[in-house]
């Protein structure tokens, strides 16, 4: 119970306004050796954790907050130096975050509507920007006709795309081509629905 | 005889995941890391391919950075130890699972398209617990006792 003791006078000591310093140390303390801290998301919003431990269970959903990994104390405000301190290696490593580019295609057949022919371009750009760049060119339909017809067509438009960009110059490390039929809509609808958004190829660039 | 069998069986599913099951690759290496998979370790450089089961590990003064195939980027500060111990994405089939686990050291997780599609499949185990990520970018630090 030392751990939950400790937090209760830093709260305290926070209140009356210590040395920016000395908080951060007492609050080190408070956060344990061995903690988790939510932070925000590349897009600004926060999302959720619940830790699970051997001494409770907690859940952060503010950025900046934190909770021992043993789930021993409520969340608690981590201060900046600590989080530069303990993860300021970890944080510099990390790679470019992996963009999505949706393409989408005239009708039934394999040729891309303006908008998104002219998407090819920073498409490239976006793999060429990249360490050993891996892309995935994943083929979708919408629910008219037959999911194995769906499948196939899928896949088709993939491959169309995949070589339309091999022949723009793509390079890469390593390249899937895969079909999600009418299995994996964007727009949810019924069986036989004709629905322009779900007739797509996903480009993940990572 | 039985022996034999065996060992080809279990050479062809090694040479076959050697091949195809790579689900994230590294991005980017300071000092001295590795990756370690099916017991074989491999100096991690950019371009090395990280597989279901693989353990990642950095030494003093060093970090690694890698994305996985559903996006998720993870990177590591130093003396870190992690193993992606589930790694399932098959949007298709709705087949979405990641569960890692850091044994010690310093992690930065954003997460990807599997905590997006099924957030109950994503986990990180620690010594002391385990953290479910509900879409989302945090820190964990593992300190040995």
């Amino acid at each position: 119970m030392r751990f939950s003791s400790f937090c209760a006078v830093d709260r305290k000591t926070l209140g009356r306004g210590l040395l920016a310093g000395l908080l951060a140390l007492a609050l080190s303390a408070c956060g344990g050796k061995s903690y988790v801290v939510l932070l925000e998301n590349p897009d600004g919003s926060t999302g959720k954790i619940v830790v699970k431990g051997a001494k409770g269970e907690q859940s952060v959903s503010v950025a900046g907050q934190g909770v021992p990994n043993d789930g021993s104390a409520p969340p608690a405000a981590i201060p900046q130096a600590q989080i530069e301190r303990d993860f300021g290696a970890a944080l510099a490593a990390q790679p470019k975050l992996p963009v999505r580019f949706l393409l989408y295609f005239q009708s039934a057949g394999v040729a891309l509507t303006g908008e998104s022919q002219a998407l090819l371009p920073k498409i490239l750009e976006e793999v060429s920007q990249r360490p050993a760049p891996d892309v995935s060119v994943i083929g979708h339909t919408d629910t008219v006709g037959k999911a194995e017809m769906n499948e196939a067509l899928a896949l088709k438009r993939a491959e169309a795309i995949a070589a339309l960009l091999k022949d723009k110059g793509l390079k890469v490390h390593a390249l899937s081509v895969e079909s999600h039929g009418e299995r994996n809509l964007l727009v949810a609808t019924p069986d036989e629905t004709a629905e322009p958004k779900n007739r797509r190829v996903e480009i993940s660039i990572r | 005889m039985r022996h034999a069998i065996w060992l080809a069986a279990f050479w062809l599913a090694g040479s076959a995941g050697a091949q195809e099951a790579a689900i994230g690759y590294v991005k980017n290496v300071s000092g001295e890391a590795s990756v370690i998979t099916a017991g074989k370790s491999a100096k991690a450089a950019v371009g090395t391919p990280v597989q279901q089961g693989s353990v990642l590990r950095t030494g003093p003064k060093s970090s690694l950075g890698v994305v996985f195939k559903d996006e998720t980027v993870m990177s590591f500060g130093p003396d870190t130890e992690l193993s992606v111990d589930d790694y399932l994405y098959q949007p298709g089939q709705g087949k979405l699972k990641l569960g890692s686990k850091l044994a010690k050291g310093s992690l930065n997780y954003v997460s990807g398209v599997i905590a997006k599609l099924q957030p109950e499949a994503v986990s990180v185990a620690t010594p002391a617990g385990i953290i479910g990520v509900r879409g989302t970018h945090f820190a964990v630090r593992v300190e040995e006792e």
